[in-house]
């Protein structure tokens, strides 16, 4: 009952959106009452349909790099040959953590101009964390009677590796996956301050012009995108875990 | 044939096998028993080379393990452990299939193989096969495990406390089954554990480990009644020690003419199962009979005393 509940409320979680982002102007009536006198309720400088597909690809571009890099990482470190680089790669992806993404803005901007770049490269380094630690925990929590039935039946290491390991891991790294796709989803919206095509552009431009339609457009739609994201992997996730 | 000689290992500059040197017949089982810390499962695992030795060589068949790939000379041996190491995310039969995919068995000489060892180990093949590890009882995850373990007719088979997750019950069903299992296959099979009666009750030939040296390696009998250490008796346990011995001799050569009343037992019983059954009925003696039923004559309570005295 209670899944045909979920399905439901997701189904018409993603009708809704995209109801908003094909037919806008059907939904002004709604957000009127928050536009000052005179202004528009619909953000009408760019379409919501473009920003919201250059948001979505901005978030994917940096997180894609982000989750291989720290799958890499985390399957290196977690080989006795790259044991060693434990400690600094836990460093590497610290940092990208703790350092907040409106200072990597700009200090990129001088670097790599206006535009996606420092956005791509705030949200690749805000990413890296939350995949690394995952993988790393997925990784090297093979309960330890499995680890040694692969070796003991003659797997070589990359059979170990690609058969048993990631397999057993991939759930635990789906979740990581799942949080950095949704830090990134709303930390993009910042990205607009540097010109980065996304929703951060309807937000800024609403509390520029004291628009508290575009505002909530703009953050609604932001929002809705993280629960339906974070909803579709968690299903995804639940597929690759439920043979376990 | 497996040869070991001098076999140690050594961590830190700490012996934890010193020098253990030891010949394995084919199609017998050698049970290494110990105490935890007596350096057993480290003696088993150099085997596999899944610890390699510090000193000392094994051959198998006049071959030396050291000159083959470590994950080739695992693949011809079979393994199997206590929680059993099931592959979680992998059903039965692609768990059983592990070695033969990997030695890149053709499809159907593979599933022809699950088949023929699910129906040994007494498993369902259609029931069993397509289920995951989790849906399995105790038991049977034991079973597959040992079914993975022969799947690709290994050299030999090392098992290390293969029943020790299993409640008594099972365990003592699944020993049998692997005697059984054993005798038909003519497997060569090494096991270790800390339980002298699945030595004796499994062991053509028992080695009793301590502080990482073979204090004695003989045949189970020599065991209970010529223990060569004080280590080897107090593993053997005085008190248990008269049942131990007479749980190692068949019924057969005490069998004299006569009768007795009550119900019959079998030939292929041991003078332990008979004097259990004399007590628990208050019979002086027990009707014999051989495999198809026939009566062959008694046991009687005197004989079977004496005989479980040995000879020393």
């Amino acid at each position: 009952m209670s899944a045909v509940v979920a399905a439901a409320l997701r189904f018409a979680l993603v009708a809704l959106v995209l109801a908003f982002l094909l037919v806008p102007d059907a939904f002004a009536p709604l957000l009127a009452p928050f536009a000052p006198p005179g202004g528009a309720a619909i953000y009408d400088r760019a379409s919501l349909l473009a920003l919201t597909v250059s948001h979505l690809l901005i978030v994917v571009a940096a997180i894609v790099p982000a989750v291989a890099i720290s799958v890499g990482l985390a399957i290196l470190v977690s080989r006795p040959i790259g044991a060693e680089f434990l400690p600094l790669s836990r460093a590497i992806v610290n940092i990208g953590q703790t350092f907040p993404p409106v200072a990597v803005l700009a200090l990129a901007v001088p670097v790599v101009g206006f535009g996606a770049w420092p956005t791509l490269i705030a949200l690749f380094l805000y990413g890296l964390l939350p995949v690394f630690e995952n993988a790393l925990a997925g990784l090297t929590g093979v309960p330890p009677a499995v680890a040694e039935a692969a070796r003991g039946s003659g797997m070589t290491g990359p059979q170990r590796l690609l058969q048993v390991e990631l397999p057993l891991a991939l759930p635990v790294i789906l979740e990581g996956v799942r949080i950095s796709l949704v830090i990134a989803l709303s930390t993009a919206t910042i990205g607009s301050t540097v010109a980065a095509k996304g929703l951060g552009e309807v937000i800024i431009a609403g509390l520029n012009s004291n628009n508290l339609a575009f505002v909530l457009q703009g953050g609604l739609l932001t929002g809705a995108l993280a629960v339906i994201l974070y909803d579709g992997l968690g299903q995804v996730a639940r597929l690759t875990a439920r043979r376990g | 044939m497996i040869r070991i000689e001098g076999l140690t290992k050594e961590y830190a500059g700490k012996a934890v096998v010193r020098d253990v040197t030891m010949a394995i017949e084919s199609g017998t089982v050698t049970v290494i028993v110990g105490t935890s810390g007596s350096g057993k499962s480290t003696f088993l695992r150099m085997v596999n080379r899944l610890v390699e030795p510090t000193a000392g060589t094994v051959e198998i068949d006049g071959v030396d393990t050291r000159r083959m790939k470590a994950h080739e000379l695992r693949r011809r041996i079979g393994y199997a452990i206590q929680d059993h190491g099931l592959f979680p995310h992998w059903t039965v039969a692609r768990n059983i299939a592990t070695v033969p995919r990997l030695l890149g068995w053709p499809r159907a000489r593979i599933a022809a193989r699950v088949r023929e060892l699910l129906e040994l180990l007494q498993l369902d093949p259609d029931e069993i096969a397509p289920r995951y590890p989790h849906q399995l009882s105790g038991g049977q995850q034991q079973r597959v495990g040992v079914a993975r373990a022969l799947a690709a007719r290994p050299d030999m088979l090392l098992m290390d406390e293969p029943f020790g997750a299993l409640d008594p019950v099972i365990r003592a069903k699944a020993q049998d089954d692997l005697k059984a299992i054993q005798e038909r296959l003519g497997s060569t099979i090494l096991l270790v554990t800390h339980d002298m009666s699945e030595a004796i009750k499994l062991g053509d030939r028992i080695a009793v480990m301590s502080e990482g040296r073979v204090e004695q390696f003989a045949p189970p009998a020599d065991i209970l009644t010529r223990p060569a250490s004080a280590v080897v008796e107090s593993l053997v346990g005085e008190e248990d020690r008269p049942f131990r011995y007479l749980s190692l001799l068949p019924i057969a050569p005490l069998v004299e003419p006569g009768t007795a009343e009550g119900p019959p037992i079998g030939t292929g019983h041991s003078l332990r199962d008979a004097l259990a059954e004399m007590i628990w009925s208050g019979r002086q003696a027990l009707p014999v009979v051989d495999d198809e039923g026939a009566a062959c004559g008694r046991v009687t309570r005197g004989a079977l005393l004496s005989a479980g005295r040995p000879p020393r």
